[in-house]
């Protein structure tokens, strides 16, 4: 609309600036009176260039009493003057009707329905003709140019390099998954990569390829395909900041800024060139802060469908990006925060019916709170729904679930458990694992063989169940005796035949638990080696009474230590390097009847004189699947700790990233490979940072005049200032600070969608201090404008071969050496 | 206004039969404006006489005394960190360098309080456990110092609160608080530093309240007066120990909240009014801190003028200050020729070579040269010397032999007569560093890869090199790589031995070396001069540039305590005690020391916490609503007094969240005296519905108020006294562990453990038979 109005209005607003009175009345010191104009006849950047400087409010009275007209004179005003100066200004706001007795009340109530983002605008009569419906429509031509020149800069030259690069190899192989329907698991949730696979299906792939990192794709995996739909969500991103930056209420010409940053920003558009999660999450991160802020602007008309559909739509929207990776929580957190602040107002309303208040209150529970997490549970719920087939990921769900994948023989191990059985032994706690060990020993403590929680399926993880120590082995001819609840048992590593151990040793990160190890072997041992089965139900045969024998799969165990009187236990503690990151196993002094993290059960059995089960009971319930899954994400994730000895070239630290000190190689840098540098366009990331802490410096100012009765700013365009800028800096720092405490290795594409907020901040500090401002001329304005936009897009020019592309060897690309460091 | 009473009826009538309360409460409390309220009830009237109020605190002291004296020669062992503290005292009376990352005021004052008592520092203090008797310490004055500064802090903080306008009664309940808390006493009566900082806490604490009751009189000399105490108190606080810094936060957070205040328009103050103030303010609270801070520093630093155990912490310049230090007197200018042992300063193991080869292929595949290998070694050996060539012509004597900064130099290792090389391989346990070897002396085909350049830290162009003091890093002419090295052995192969490699990085910390002595020299002066050892006078330095590496490097070691204890426990855990610290155990007789605080107290504390909490939030709720549910001043005094305790408790407690390093139950000390005084201003709230008021001092531009008192009636008395009962009898109870005497059975200890987080010593089994 923008542009268009700019082109088509050329119109003075020929009234004299002093024909609404109101303000003047105001009592306004110095600033205010020497600029109280007319806002009647202001149009801001819709309206004359050459009057902007001497309008008070430049783009939100402006553009109202614009839009106003439009119905009035609907014919064809192309080139046409606008003349309403004669209009009474407060008459554009229906509450100003009733007003008219005391100034101040009246300066509360335009403080309502005009609001802090986009001036709302009556819909536009019917167009008659296709002239009109275009005229109506201009508006929309400047982000359709832009999202043309998005699909330029995502689709060019996109199938360039035939290799899997960086992490396609995780995010392509999850796809193929999804083709094969093979159960697998990821730390990331699971819509981002089913939108891979379904990227995949559409163009014709077949889920064979295993996308090895750095390994050329064979000819019948149409990669340049799915790059292109993962890109397509890139190429949204453009028309969103366009779109954002307008319902931001932003002039036209820091929308066109803000668009143009989204568009030449090298980071994302190197990031949305592949296969990748990114810029699915960057995509759901656009469109929620564009509900929210076309939510904002809806806060005037309570309820109505408008109001209804975009604060729903904010919900899916935070329901998909935390689907796609669970940083879409800080986004989440932003809308979070807004809500908050949103009902305090409403709270402090004191003549909205308590009804009014309770239908807020709900509308947000409902829309932001249930929604969402429906629109999480059912990626989930879709996840298990495809994924049905026994894959590499089995081992992280419950046995049950396990059981009922499609290719997985639990179902057939025999039923009864019996001494002599050779056993998995699965933790049921949340995100539990199977009990493992390996011939590593603890390097504190007792320094005997390690034992942990193990996530995959492996020979270490086999257990033979054995008498107590001077009881005869169990014999291969003779009566089969069946584990019963009470017994006294050994456990014997299959593959190192040493013996389930534990002392009054601490636990290496549990300290006030005993250490579990793995001690003896099939000659040595003593009574630390025993261990009371206890059972606590069957999931088939309910109570514990009812349970004779131990069956695999069904039966919840505990392991009591029969010395020490401590219970076997794993609860998703993290053990350092030296123990693989696996999960620990100690021995609990309390006893916790109700801890399901020292509950267990038999998952894999084998024993050749049983017979074999064909028990395909029990689903599991998909509550509790999602639930253990989530949580075996959560473990997962905390164990991503950057490792002391081991030097990852590729993390970089938070620090490093708002000025942008490193980048991330994206592939092999070999002279003959086409080489993908992921580094943001060095100017727009380190405006955005400088604006975040100017911005801090420029609030002190103005609370400290306002503290002083300094009233630089009108209350709306106050309450603009503060409305923007804190969309844009606590987005920014939910997105950024976390980070900084998180233990979890970080890299720089961490920042992308941080990076959003940060250009925001910039667009509106330009918008507000330049763009704005009338204390520049329109054309101190356009060069300011042309300058930065130049300067935009001239550094994207010179960087654009980190994400085109580069050729040859990397030390002749000497324009590109980053800040001395490294070739990139 | 009749809503509005209702509302304030239900608020406050819970629990509060206010006929008990005396004849006052047929005061309509609406009209709160009332010149005075005729009647107190004759017991709140009593205990707010001056005499009544001395009575109060002076047998509030007297118990504090005891408890904090009461056997405080047991035991006659060194306790926990008094190995520490201990030692610094010693080293103070024997003028001896120390290093710590706490500033000195609180140590300073030890040290002096062991030269009072006569002791001549010749006790190391060096394990938990060692006996004081044996060795003729005499560690009761020592421990004398915080056993009184402990006591104090009791009437220091019944003053806070009466100063802040609450009933003695009130005053009582939190000194209470503090007096009979277990953590406190055993905290006070061992060579710790929390008492001081406590009671430097306390003070600024208090000299604030005077402070800020002065401000309608301002700039007059009493305003001046508790303007510069508050300063010189926060100073002390900051000086005693490192978290004192957070005091200094505090206050700051306390005066921009005020000084934003005088800046409202509405208050009618001009800009010039505002900068007087904004200027007495940063004399008193940023000027005097920082010289009283400087002083601190320079005291320790003028009294500690010997070499001592502190002094490998500091550079070569700072150290040749110390008189007898090391550097200052073997430090030598190095001369082409000389044979030297080189040590990596952070490690402090020797540049070595042996005969031995890389193995040609390492365990993960990569290969090697197979060239002869060079570690890091501990140990004194022969195969530690090099000898420095030149790669220039030189005089035949005279000073141009001496090896000076910017140099290229080869380093001939004199065993094997081979020369220090590195290449572009990568080296055994890090792919992305050089491998560092050797190349035999005569064979000429890679002179280049065997060039260094000598580069010294901080040196002007052309200095000259010096043994010990001359730090440097290596730097290889062709690759640019710096000689680094890194606490890692390598396998077997070469002895478990510490690697050293080329890294890209020159600039990183494991890249400095420095000469530890000249083995052999071709000079004679100098050979002459390895000989005799002679005493130098110290050389002199700037203190502000000593004070600034001091600092540096305490801020640089605090944070690298992250080594994990057993005890420690996270910032959680604290208000609520769930866990304690061990201090000391003794098998015989089964006794031990166990720093946890009084339950009762403590509770009191956190849950008087999250009442303030809730009225503030029920407040904002009401007021967001249009209803004022609580009276002005009441309010008033909720939000600014008591929102003071709560700025220092949260200050001193929500910045622990975000260190790394280890933390302490002993760190939450300060942050409970803070939520002490708040337990006292609810309780005050709870049980009266009025205030004294006012309790600030009249200034000429105040219109006078009427006065109204707060009236607690019989109630709170009783309440405190029932309190102050259990308090302590749950004291008494913990007392063994506090004083480390009686000895306890596995029953009695069991007992003791009133939540089960606590990990005692001596505890019965309680399930299993080992």
């Amino acid at each position: 609309m923008k542009p268009a109005d700019v082109a088509l209005n050329f119109g003075t607003p020929s009234g004299s600036p002093r024909t609404s009175s109101d303000f003047e009345e105001l009592n306004y010191p110095h600033h205010h009176t020497a600029t109280s104009n007319s806002p009647t006849g202001s149009l801001g950047w819709t309206a004359v260039p050459r009057r902007e400087e001497e309008l008070p409010l430049p783009h939100y009275m402006s553009e109202d009493t614009a839009r106003r007209r439009v119905p009035r004179a609907p014919a064809v005003d192309g080139g046409e003057t606008f003349v309403a100066q004669d209009e009474k200004h407060p008459m554009d706001y229906d509450v100003y009707d009733d007003g008219g007795k005391d100034v101040y009340a009246k300066m509360k109530a335009a403080r309502g329905p005009v609001g802090s983002g986009r001036l709302r605008r009556p819909p536009a009569p019917p167009p008659t003709t296709v002239g009109e419906l275009i005229q109506q429509n201009l508006e929309h031509i400047p982000p359709i140019i832009y999202t043309l020149l998005a699909c330029w800069t995502r689709f060019h030259k996109i199938g360039k390099s035939g290799n899997v690069i960086w992490d396609e190899a995780h995010f392509g192989k999850f796809g193929s998954h999804y083709l094969k329907r093979e159960f697998y698991f990821d730390v990331h949730p699971p819509l981002g990569k089913m939108l891979v696979g379904l990227a995949g299906l559409l163009s014709g792939y077949d889920g064979s390829f295993d996308f090895k990192s750095g390994e050329a794709y064979p000819e019948h995996v149409p990669y340049t395909a799915m790059r292109v739909i993962m890109a397509t969500f890139g190429v949204a991103m453009v028309p969103l900041g366009w779109y954002t930056a307008v319902e931001l209420g932003m002039s036209w010409r820091a929308c066109h800024l803000v668009a143009l940053m989204v568009l030449f920003d090298v980071a994302w558009l190197c990031i949305s060139r592949f296969i990748l999660l990114d810029s699915m999450l960057l995509f759901f991160t656009f469109t929620t802060v564009f509900c929210l802020s076309k939510f904002h602007n809806q806060q005037y008309h309570s309820f109505s469908f408008d109001w209804w559909m975009w604060l729903a739509m904010t919900g899916i929207s935070i329901g998909c990006v935390t689907s796609v990776k669970w940083v879409g929580l800080f986004v989440t957190a932003l809308v979070g925060l807004y809500t908050i602040e949103d009902l305090w107002d409403k709270f402090g309303d004191l003549k909205m019916p308590v009804r009014d208040q309770i239908r807020h209150w709900g509308a947000r529970i409902g829309c932001l709170i249930v929604l969402p997490i429906l629109v999480y549970m059912a990626s989930f719920k879709l996840h298990f729904l495809i994924l049905n087939h026994s894959g590499p990921g089995d081992a992280q769900m419950s046995s049950l679930f396990q059981a009922n994948l499609v290719g997985n023989d639990f179902a057939s191990n025999p039923l009864d458990v019996a001494f002599g059985s050779k056993v998995t032994l699965k933790n049921m706690g949340w995100g539990g694992g199977l009990l493992h060990s390996h011939v590593q020993t603890y390097p504190v403590g007792s320094n005997q063989q390690q034992v942990t929680c193990y996530h995959y399926k492996d020979e270490n993880n086999d257990w033979y169940i054995t008498p107590r120590w001077g009881e005869p082995e169990p014999d291969a001819e003779g009566p089969i005796r069946f584990l019963q609840d009470g017994d006294v048992i050994r456990l014997r590593h299959a593959a190192t035949t040493r013996n389930l151990h534990s002392h009054p040793i601490p636990a290496p990160v549990t300290k006030l638990n005993h250490e579990v190890s793995c001690y003896g072997n099939l000659t040595i041992g003593d009574e630390h080696d025993y261990w009371v089965v206890e059972v606590v139900d069957d999931i088939k045969r309910g109570k514990k009474n009812n349970v004779d024998k131990i069956h695999s799969l069904t039966t919840r165990l505990r392991f009591r230590h029969q010395v020490l009187g401590c219970y076997l236990r794993a609860a998703n503690a993290i053990l350092p390097q030296w123990g693989f990151k696996q999960v620990e196993v100690s021995c609990e002094k309390e006893n916790n009847p109700g801890d399901v993290h020292t509950y267990w059960n038999v998952e894999s059995h084998w024993n050749d004189r049983l017979p074999r089960g064909n028990t395909k009971f029990y689903r599991s319930p998909f509550l509790r699947d999602f639930w253990h899954l989530n949580v075996a994400m959560m473990t997962s994730n905390n164990a991503l700790i950057p490792d002391p000895d081991k030097e990852d070239i590729l993390a970089s630290k938070p620090l490093d990233w708002p000025f942008l000190r490193l980048g991330l190689r994206m592939c092999g840098w070999g002279d003959n490979q086409t080489k993908y540098y992921l580094l943001g366009t060095p100017v727009i990331w380190w405006a955005g940072t400088t604006s975040l802490v100017v911005s801090l410096l420029v609030l002190a100012v103005y609370l400290i005049r306002m503290q002083r009765r300094y009233a630089d700013m009108e209350p709306r365009e106050w309450d603009h200032f503060i409305y923007v800028g804190k969309i844009a800096f606590f987005g920014w720092f939910l997105h950024y600070f976390p980070f900084m405490i998180m233990g979890r290795v970080t890299y720089v594409h961490h920042y992308l969608p941080t990076l959003y907020f940060s250009v925001l901040m910039f667009a509106h500090l330009v918008d507000h201090f330049v763009l704005t401002s009338k204390r520049f001329s329109e054309k101190t304005k356009w060069i300011v404008f042309g300058a930065l936009s130049f300067t935009i897009f001239a550094c994207f020019w010179w960087f654009r071969g980190l994400a085109f592309g580069m050729d040859g060897p990397i030390n002749e690309h000497w324009g590109l050496r980053w800040r001395r460091l490294e070739y990139l | 206004m009749s809503g509005v009473q209702d509302v304030r009826q239900r608020n406050k009538g819970k629990g509060i039969n206010r006929d008990a309360s005396g004849p006052s409460s047929a005061v309509d409390y609406d009209d709160h404006n009332v010149a005075y309220l005729p009647s107190r009830s004759y017991i709140e009237s009593f205990l707010n006489t001056e005499e009544a109020s001395a009575a109060v605190v002076a047998i509030l002291t007297i118990i504090a005394f005891f408890t904090r004296f009461y056997k405080i020669n047991h035991p006659d062992q060194v306790v926990f960190d008094e190995v520490h503290f201990g030692k610094f005292a010693s080293y103070y009376i024997r003028r001896e360098y120390y290093f710590d990352v706490h500033p000195p005021l609180a140590k300073l004052l030890f040290g002096l309080a062991g030269w009072f008592v006569g002791y001549d520092g010749h006790f190391d203090f060096e394990n938990i456990g060692d006996s004081y008797t044996e060795n003729h310490v005499p560690y009761v004055g020592l421990r004398a110092l915080p056993a009184i500064l402990g006591s104090l802090t009791v009437p220091i903080v019944y003053a806070i609160m009466k100063e802040c306008g609450y009933s003695t009664i009130i005053a009582a309940f939190s000194a209470i608080i503090i007096l009979f808390d277990n953590a406190h006493v055993a905290q006070s009566r061992l060579i710790l530093l929390d008492a001081t900082l406590i009671f430097f806490l306390s003070l600024t604490m208090y000299s604030y309240v005077r402070f800020k009751k002065l401000r309608y009189q301002e700039f007059s000399p009493q305003w001046w007066g508790w303007l510069l105490a508050t300063g010189t108190f926060m100073a002390c606080t900051w000086a005693s120990k490192v978290n004192g810094i957070l005091t200094v936060v505090a206050v700051g957070v306390a005066v921009l909240i005020d000084l934003w205040d005088i800046l409202d328009y509405k208050k009618g103050h001009s800009m010039q009014y505002f900068w007087k103030h904004f200027i007495a303010r940063a004399a008193g609270l940023i000027a005097l801190p920082l010289v009283i801070y400087l002083s601190v520093f320079w005291v320790h630093l003028a009294i500690l003028s010997n070499t001592g155990p502190g002094d490998a912490f500091m550079s070569p310049s700072f150290q040749e200050t110390l008189r007898g230090n090391e550097l200052l007197m073997k430090s030598h200018e190095i001369r082409y020729y000389d044979t030297v042992t080189i040590k990596h300063k952070d490690t402090q193991v020797y540049l070595h070579s042996h005969p031995e080869r890389y193995p040609l292929k390492y365990d993960d595949g990569r290969i090697s040269s197979q060239g002869q290998q060079v570690t890091g070694y501990g140990h004194e050996d022969s195969n530690n010397q090099w000898q420095i060539i030149p790669t220039k012509a030189l005089p035949e004597t005279g000073r141009g032999r001496i090896v000076r900064h910017e140099d290229v130099i080869q380093l001939l290792h004199v065993n094997t007569g081979t020369v220090l090389m590195t290449h572009d391989v990568a080296s055994p346990l890090m792919a992305t560093n050089e491998e560092f070897t050797t190349w035999p002396k005569d064979d000429h085909s890679r002179y280049n890869d065997t060039l260094f350049h000598l580069r010294l830290s901080d040196a002007a162009p052309g200095e000259a090199w010096k043994s010990k003091s001359g730090h440097f890093r290596l730097i290889h002419v062709p690759t640019k790589v710096a000689m680094w090295s890194h606490p890692t052995q390598l396998p077997d192969w070469a002895f478990k031995q510490q690697e050293i490699n080329g890294n890209k990085n020159a600039n990183e910390k494991g890249a400095v070396w420095y000469v530890n002595e000249i083995v052999d020299s071709q000079d004679p002066d100098l050979k002459a001069k390895l000989e005799e050892v002679e005493m130098k006078e110290p050389k002199r330095l700037n203190f502000f540039k000593k004070f600034g590496e001091l600092q540096l490097l305490m801020l640089q070691h605090n944070a690298g305590l992250t080594a994990s204890h057993p005890y420690a426990s996270g910032p959680i855990n604290w208000p609520f005690l769930l866990s304690g610290i061990s201090f000391w155990t003794q098998n015989e007789g089964q006794k031990q020391i166990y720093l946890i605080g009084n339950i009762i107290g403590w509770w009191a504390s956190v849950g008087g916490i999250c009442i303030y909490i809730g009225i503030l939030g029920a407040d904002l709720l009401a007021r967001r609503r249009g209803l004022e549910p609580i009276p002005d001043d009441v309010r008033n005094r909720l939000w600014n007094s008591t929102g003071f305790f709560i700025i220092v408790w949260a200050v001193h407690y929500f910045p622990f969240y975000l260190m790394s390093r280890q933390l302490f139950i002993h760190h939450y000390l300060p942050s409970h005296v803070a939520s002490a005084l708040v337990a006292g201003s609810v309780l005050s709230f709870v049980l009266s519905e009025t205030i004294n008021t006012p309790v600030s001092a009249w200034g000429p531009s105040v219109k006078p108020r009427p006065t109204t008192y707060a009236d607690h009636g019989v109630k709170a008395p009783v309440m405190v006294a029932v309190f102050a009962i259990a308090m302590f009898s749950l004291y008494l109870f913990i007392s063994p562990l506090t004083y480390g005497t009686p000895g306890l059975t596995g029953e009695q200890v069991n007992a003791r453990r009133l939540l089960s987080s606590w990990t005692l010593h001596f505890a019965a089994k309680e399930s299993g038979n080992i």
